[in-house]
């Protein structure tokens, strides 16, 4: 139990540097010169190598990436030019809460509809339900969600003013007006999760539902409810959150495109704003995010197998 | 009113040997076209053991599904009557079926790793009948699960009620399941194959607790089973199957001993026996469920078959104390 922690722990450390890495090379690589761009148009060879020296950038790389891990670690993650703001706050304090409530949202939403649709389409196939289940898959995953988005902020947002079309109020500070922005941004993300959720409910259940221990508690005569949502669904938790975690990539990739298509302040937002702007210390600092949730996510996911799975628990 | 009352209680207190427990009459089971049961007729008396003995393919499981209630329409049509206590079968509502389940009727599956919901503790999946048919409380649940496990030889059963099947041997989740089946005290247990998935070694002691604990509780058992001999060793009334028709059904030690349909003696001939040099394999297969001959289904394969046995079905005649479907019984 103990080794088999501490390996995957090694592992998720080893990823984490390679991503560190990577975004530090994607900021030496960078065109242009950060010393000339802080000194101006107009400076001496003197003033410019002074400032090179203060900033570091005349000590080997090796040595430069790892004074930069470092504060990164640290949370000194530098502040940014264009609005003097402390970039660790940016992102951590003000970005990621948005984009990690948008993720959640959408995600219960996924569930929600899911669900219950892949388990319908499982116990009726060929029916209404079955065909839905497909429609919503295929439609999901075809259909752009920037596209999506948009023709939901013009249906619910311009024409029947159900919703408000842009922007962002934090649930933690009022609650159901929060609630109420993130609708539209919520279903155009889990809009693509839904079919595929739906699908692997239903194959899953398909399966599991041919298993000789279902006839078994059929046989000691549990009522057929119990039998697809608790002996049955139970099963079919494990192949579902495995496609989910893995699949959570595609919801941080989908999360850039709704949050700008409805101006949410979150990462995608703050990312994008900073490739159009060139400060590429933001996109870095989104970077490493986007890389630390992704790791995150999948131990989660792999701690919650033990939890799910009992042949997988060690006594 | 009055004389149905009447009627009722002298019903309740005549000697239970008047009716069988089990009355199958011409019971026949369809899939589609596929006529998978054929005109199976068979009787159980309380407390009485019965073995169905046949190849794979010969029905015998369906038969077995069939009578818990596990196989109905509209998965397949089912035809002529199964007779519980009185109670018509094919024509009960799935939700008093339910009631049967696992209640008045048990079930032990062959492969025990297979029929136990990984999921879910043994214990957990012991009481559940417990809770479903006798309404006990939780803790009463475990404390009879406890029990229930402590009868079917598991040892330090309260440490056992939160194991995980992968947790336990293939004989011991033989026994969990064993535990489950006779939970609530059946009336009615159908053993389909129970030994056959376990170790050499440890396949008498299970038909050992199986046979000892329906005897204590005075139950009657249907034993699926492929072996001819172990059948008429463990039971009193041995039935053959062939093709999803019962060819023989009689005594066991007469079936045994002096077979009459050529199906049955080609069974016993093809077991290797003890100072016998002699191993007779049945030639040819089972026909597939889509090509059955019209008349007896055994005929293609049958030594002693004649023009009739492949036209004309042979009816079930009573002979030496048993019936018997052959044309050609001498």
């Amino acid at each position: 139990m103990f080794q088999a922690a501490s390996a995957k722990l090694a592992q998720t450390l080893l990823v984490l540097l390679i991503v560190s890495a990577a975004s530090f090379a994607f900021l030496k690589l960078a065109p242009g010169d950060p010393v000339g761009i802080m000194l101006g148009s107009d400076y001496s060879k003197t003033s410019y190598d002074q400032l090179t020296h203060e900033l570091g950038l005349d000590r080997p790389v090796v040595q430069q990436y790892g004074n930069w891990l470092a504060d990164f670690v640290r949370g000194d993650w530098g502040t940014s030019y264009i609005t003097n703001q402390d970039i660790f706050e940016l992102a951590v304090m003000q970005a990621l809460p948005v984009t990690l409530t948008l993720a959640a949202l959408s995600l219960l939403i996924a569930l929600v509809i899911g669900i219950p649709t892949g388990v319908m389409a499982a116990l009726y196939r060929n029916s209404w339900a079955d065909v839905l289940a497909t429609t919503l898959a295929i439609g999901g995953n075809a259909f752009p969600s920037f596209y999506l988005g948009i023709l939901l902020i013009w249906l619910f947002g311009v024409d029947l003013g159900w919703f408000p079309v842009l922007g962002f109020v934090a649930p933690w500070e009022d609650f159901w007006l929060g609630m109420w922005h993130l609708v539209l941004p919520a279903v155009t993300l889990g809009a693509w999760y839904v079919g595929l959720i739906a699908r692997i409910t239903r194959s899953s259940l398909l399966e599991v539902l041919g298993q000789p221990y279902i006839l078994a508690a059929r046989a000691r005569g549990e009522p057929g409810w119990r039998v697809v949502w608790v002996h049955g669904m139970r099963n079919v938790l494990m192949p579902l959150v495995t496609v989910i975690g893995l699949q959570l990539g595609g919801m941080l990739r989908g999360a850039v495109m709704t949050e700008v298509v409805f101006a949410l302040p979150g990462l995608g937002m703050m990312v994008t704003t900073a490739v159009l702007n060139r400060e590429y210390i933001v996109v870095q600092a989104g970077i490493m995010l986007t890389g630390l949730l992704f790791v995150a996510v999948n131990l989660a996911v792999d701690q919650t197998y033990q939890f799910l799975d009992p042949r997988l628990r060690r006594r | 009113m009055d004389c149905a009352v009447a009627l009722t209680t002298q019903a309740a207190n005549m000697p239970v040997s008047e009716e069988p427990l089990l009355d199958v009459r011409d019971f026949s089971l369809r899939r589609g076209q596929a006529v998978v049961l054929d005109g199976v007729s068979l009787a159980l008396q309380p407390g009485e053991t019965l073995g169905l003995i046949g190849e794979s393919g010969a029905g015998k499981s369906t038969l077995a599904l069939a009578l818990i209630g596990l196989l109905r329409a509209p998965e397949v049509q089912l035809e002529g009557s199964l007779r519980f206590r009185g109670t018509e079968l094919t024509r009960l509502k799935e939700a008093d079926y339910r009631r049967l389940r696992g209640n008045k009727i048990g079930l032990i599956f062959q492969d025990a790793t297979a029929a136990l919901n990984p999921c879910f503790t043994v214990g957990q999946q012991i009481a559940e009948p417990l809770k479903r048919h006798l309404g006990l409380s939780k803790w009463d649940r475990r404390e009879r699960a406890a029990e229930l496990m402590h009868s079917v030889g598991i040892p330090e059963p309260r440490l056992r009620l939160d194991a995980y099947p992968h947790e336990l041997s293939g004989g011991m989740q033989q026994r969990v399941m064993i535990a489950i089946a006779l939970a609530c005290n059946p009336e009615l247990l159908l053993a389909d194959e129970p030994t056959s998935a376990l170790d050499v070694t440890i396949q008498a002691q299970i038909m050992e607790l199986i046979l000892d604990r329906v005897r204590e509780l005075n139950s009657s058992a249907i034993f699926v089973l492929h072996d001819l001999a172990l059948g008429a060793q463990v039971c009193d009334r041995i039935a053959v199957m062939y093709a999803g028709q019962i060819v023989e059904e009689g005594p066991s030690e007469r079936v045994l001993a002096a077979p009459l349909h050529p199906y049955t003696r080609g069974l016993k001939s093809c077991v290797v026996e003890l100072g016998s040099r002699t191993l007779v394999p049945i030639p040819g297969q089972v026909p597939p469920l889509d090509a059955m001959p019209a008349g007896c289904r055994f005929a293609p394969r049958c030594p002693k078959a004649k023009a009739i046995c492949g036209e004309q079905r042979p009816r079930a005649e009573i002979r030496d104390g048993r019936q018997v479907a052959c044309w050609f019984i001498d």
